[in-house]
């Protein structure tokens, strides 16, 4: 599994390189996810854009990182194709997330 | 200008022979002197099918552009039988096909036997689906039925010794022409998993659902011909497969046979029909079932809304969904589901949206046959939805409060999850809490909803609930399956009927014509000749087509009382054998239904049919006057046959049970008379009718409910008042009908006389003995039973499923379809 991880200011950016998150990588992207979120106090912006699938494991990776986070910071999805964000909202997880197009307006989003 | 010249029949039957020669070659890979029958049924079809494929598409084209309001009918069972004649008739080609089949040395008969029926369903419930589809297509109502691939439809019926025996009934075994498998159009259905509250956007506590699995729902659409061939609609069956997408991580994890052992189990959910009367309580597969096609049907409907609009506001004006029975109920959380979840409405728009656009259709009044799903149940495959539910019942409890302060035992009468016992999700509630409009079938059931099934539901909103009774589609019961009765009637009232059967008034003064009566007879004997035919070679029993045909064909039950029936045959036995009394008529007493595999109860009166037949048939002293056959395997194909040949036809639920039968509506409209009860449609039927043109006997419903309720029924007394039912009790004490196993029906009598009869049977045997000896004298008159039978054909314009959708239309789904009736109809039009 291939992360890729860029800081901007107090946000973490993390590109996933992996065109599925599903039970295959879910456990070790919920371990790196917990690493990164216990090593920093920055929140983090997760990009899907190279993602074309993910499933309940992976969804569940996903809030796991949120719980670990805390309610002080929060988790940011970008870059989710239709399909992902079908899924996320079949889970409710918009109701959770912020869910937004890209990067930019992930970090816009951070700035205001 | 000259007008648009039409191919000459001619032109029509040569281009048909190169259609069918082409699919030969290359659709089959065959020449035409290697086919076998069914493959030749294959290329046939499949020329049709050419046909009906562009008025599909323009079908599609016209809803579009016009943006159509849509209707949908959500339906567990679609029992369509044989597609082909039908087609070919609502087509118009019929003898086009004929003609050029026979230039081809091939006789269309033979052809169409090549079918395998669609049994996609148990009976009454899903045939009436199949009639309203072809009904809708034949208005041009936009009108889609959804339901399930099954894999294996209703069993082959085989009888062994005199007992029933199942066989699977593999339809696709040898491929259909008519399904169209749609796997582009796949829909993600997600299940089991777990709620989990977490802290979300704005601080609001919201439950995610996660851990949930998926399965696909793949569409296979079978076009739908209205008569004239002008609309061609679609009936959506989905067919469950596994997700190699979502289920990679299984195949990746190298245990491969593990990997296909959830594949399989996965598809195991579109495998078989549920025979009715033997889901097990609490069945998961079932539940999943019923969730699966809801859930393919309800996205696909909300996505094909959304293709052509922006947002979803509009929705419910134009869509409607119509429930058929509880099976499809888990609509009402799955619309809202998809509605909120998946599409962003808050709770007071997405319910608004909900009740608008459901109506729900009860078929039944037995209590113990509505839907309950154990909460844990629900809960474990299903949690968000019974949130929904739970929420949806939270809601309905503090109306009912506003509404009736104080009156806690109403707001558990009504609640939807009932916490007595072990707590349990009433699928009749959250149909009734989530629909605009709930109608009963026939006008006696639509009462006794109001009155004894569901009362409180009728106090809290009675504007909901309303009648349609039932109906039949002409189109296959007459002019398809009795084509020589169909002619007649076209040479003397015009062709008018097959889309208005109230035309068929105009038969009336014809029954005081000797010369038409003697057609008409005529007919009827050569359909009993036909049936005879059948009855030899599948029953292996001898018929005189001018014997009374007295017949009873329907699903056995119990409160069908088949058993009054055979029981009737045993009286008249013993009069002939004990007291040498001569039956006023010879009759042919047949049978034929099948039985749930577990419904232990209904399988024993289908031995003791068989073995009183097989009493009967072979002791010289009745020869010439009784003969008695069960004709094993009833479908749809087989009904077409035997209603035809039907003089008698026996409609004799106990009252008060049968939510409004069809089958008596075909059997009248080929020219049988009814013997009934006041039940179900019968009711209506005797109206219709006029009194004097039915045999009607037997118990009324409020006088059982009445016996019921001051627990006044006393069988054993009717017994000792009575010889002749002691005579015919007893019969079932010995050996007379079970040789080999003496006693063998010995249980029928202690039902009968200790288990306290809780059909009624004693109620109502002497009014019955004595009604069907009416029937008998009547049927020595030839000339007086055939004029009230051509009476009761005149008269059966209001049991057409054409009045029926119309009503539909107009007064629940809220459009108002083409095509005039003579009939007073509806003139709402929204």
């Amino acid at each position: 599994m291939k992360l890729e991880i860029k800081n901007h200011d107090d946000v973490l950016v993390v590109r996933l390189y992996e065109s599925r998150l599903d039970s295959y990588i879910a456990t070790e992207f919920r371990d790196e996810m917990d690493r990164l979120a216990k090593s920093s106090r920055s929140q983090i912006v997760l990009d899907l854009s190279g993602v074309e699938f993910v499933d309940s494991s992976g969804l569940g990776a996903i809030v796991t990182t949120q719980k670990r986070l805390g309610r002080e910071r929060d988790l940011v999805i970008c870059g989710a194709n239709e399909s992902v964000t079908r899924l996320f909202k079949l889970a409710r997880l918009d109701k959770i997330f912020q869910i937004v197009t890209d990067v930019n307006e992930a970090l816009a989003a951070r700035s205001n | 200008m000259d007008s648009p010249v039409q191919p000459s029949a001619a032109f029509e039957a040569g281009s048909f022979r190169y259609a069918i020669l082409r699919h030969v070659r290359y659709s089959l890979g065959r020449e035409w002197g290697e086919l076998s029958g069914r493959e030749l049924f294959h290329a046939v079809s499949l020329a049709v099918r050419d046909r009906i494929v562009d008025a599909m598409l323009a079908t599609e084209r016209r809803y579009r552009e016009r943006d159509e309001k849509r209707v949908y009918y959500l339906s567990m069972e679609f029992l369509m039988g044989r597609s082909l004649g039908n087609n070919l008739h609502n087509l118009g080609l019929y003898d086009i096909c004929r003609d050029a089949l026979a230039e081809m040395g091939v006789d269309i008969e033979e052809v169409e036997a090549g079918e395998v029926d669609a049994a996609l369903g148990n009976g009454g419930l899903g045939r009436l689906a199949a009639c309203f589809l072809d009904s809708m297509a034949s208005l041009d109502v936009p009108g889609f039925g959804y339901g399930i691939h099954y894999e294996y439809g209703l069993f082959e019926q085989r009888i062994d010794n005199g007992c029933q025996k199942e066989l699977p009934d593999n339809w696709l075994a040898l491929g259909t022409p008519w399904v169209m498998e749609r796997s582009e159009e796949q829909v993600v259905v997600p299940l089991y998993g777990h709620l989990e509250a977490m802290h979300g956007l704005q601080g609001v506590e919201n439950s995610v659902w996660l851990d949930w699995k998926v399965m696909l729902g793949v569409p296979h659409d079978m076009p739908v011909v209205g008569h004239g061939g002008h609309t061609v609609n679609v009936l959506r069956l989905y067919a469950a497969r596994a997700s190699a997408e979502f289920d990679m991580a299984i195949f990746n994890s190298g245990d491969y046979l593990e990997a296909v052992r959830q594949k399989m189990e996965t598809e195991t959910v579109s495998k078989v029909l549920y025979p009715s009367d033997s889901v097990e309580k609490g069945k998961e597969l079932r539940l999943i079932q019923e969730y699966f096609f809801v859930s393919c049907a309800i996205q696909n409907i909300v996505r094909a809304y959304l293709r052509d609009h922006d947002g979803l506001q509009g929705f419910a004006d134009k869509t409607a969904i119509q429930l058929n029975d509880t099976h499809p109920a888990m609509a009402v959380a799955e619309l809202m589901r998809v509605l909120m979840d998946e599409n962003g409405l808050g709770w007071d728009d997405a319910w608004n949206i909900t009740q608008r656009t459901l109506a729900y259709t009860n078929h039944t009044l037995l209590p113990e046959a509505l839907e309950r799903w154990p909460r844990s149940l629900v809960e474990r495959v299903l949690p968000r939805h019974l949130q929904i539910i739970e929420e949806v019942d939270r809601r309905l409890q503090i109306e009912v409060r506003a509404r009736f302060p104080g009156d806690e035992d109403l707001v558990r009468r009504v609640a939807i999850v009932d916490h007595h016992g072990e707590p349990h999700v009433r699928m009749a509630h959250l149909a009734i809490t989530g629909s605009h409009s709930v109608n009963g079938v026939a006008e006696l059931h639509s009462q006794l909803v109001k009155t004894h099934l569901v009362p409180d539901f009728h106090a809290l909103w009675p504007e909901r609930f309303n009648n349609k009774t039932n109906g039949i589609t002409q189109r296959r019961w007459l002019l398809a399956s009795n084509p020589a009765l169909a002619r007649l009637v076209t040479e003397a009232v015009g062709e008018g009927w097959t889309t208005d059967l109230d035309v068929l008034r105009d038969l009336e003064p014809l029954a005081d014509d000797p010369g038409f009566r003697q057609q008409f007879r005529q007919i009827k004997r050569d359909n009993k000749l036909r049936l005879g035919r059948i009855i030899r070679d599948t029953a292996r029993v001898d018929t005189d087509a001018s014997s009374l045909f007295d017949i009873q064909a329907k699903r056995i039950h119990e409160y069908k009382r088949q058993l009054l029936l055979a029981l009737y045959v045993v009286h008249e036995y013993l009069g002939i054998v004990l007291d040498g009394r001569m039956p006023i008529v010879p009759r042919t007493f047949v049978f034929a239904g099948k039985a749930a595999p577990g419904y232990w109860a209904a399988k024993q009166h289908i031995r003791f049919i068989n073995a009183v037949a097989q009493v009967v048939n072979h002791d010289p002293r009745v020869q010439g006057m009784l003969r008695v056959a069960f004709v094993p395997n009833f479908r749809v194909s087989l009904a077409e046959r035997i209603y035809p040949g039907a003089d008698l036809s026996e409609q004799i639920s106990t009252a008060g049970m049968e939510a409004s039968g069809t089958g008596n509506m075909k059997f009248a409209l080929n020219g049988a008379l009814t013997m009934g009860t006041l039940d179900g449609a019968n009711i209506e039927i005797r109206e219709e009718v006029g009194e004097e043109n039915i045999f009607i006997f037997g118990v009324r419903a409020d006088e059982i409910a009445s016996l019921r309720q001051r627990q006044a029924y006393r069988p054993r007394e009717l017994y000792e008042r009575s010889p002749v039912i002691q005579r015919i009790v007893d019969v079932l004490d010995g050996a007379l009908f079970s040789p080999e196993e003496p006693g063998q029906f010995r249980w029928i009598k202690q039902t009968l006389l200790e288990g306290g009869d809780p059909f009624f049977l004693l109620a109502d045997i002497e009014s019955y003995i004595v009604t069907q000896e009416s029937a008998s004298r009547l049927f020595l008159d030839a000339d007086a039973w055939t004029r009230k039978a051509i009476l009761n054909v005149a008269r059966m314009g209001k049991f057409s499923s054409d009045r029926t959708i119309r009503q539909y239309a107009a007064e629940i789904w809220g459009l108002a379809p083409q095509g005039a009736s003579r009939r007073r109809r509806p003139s709402v039009r929204v």
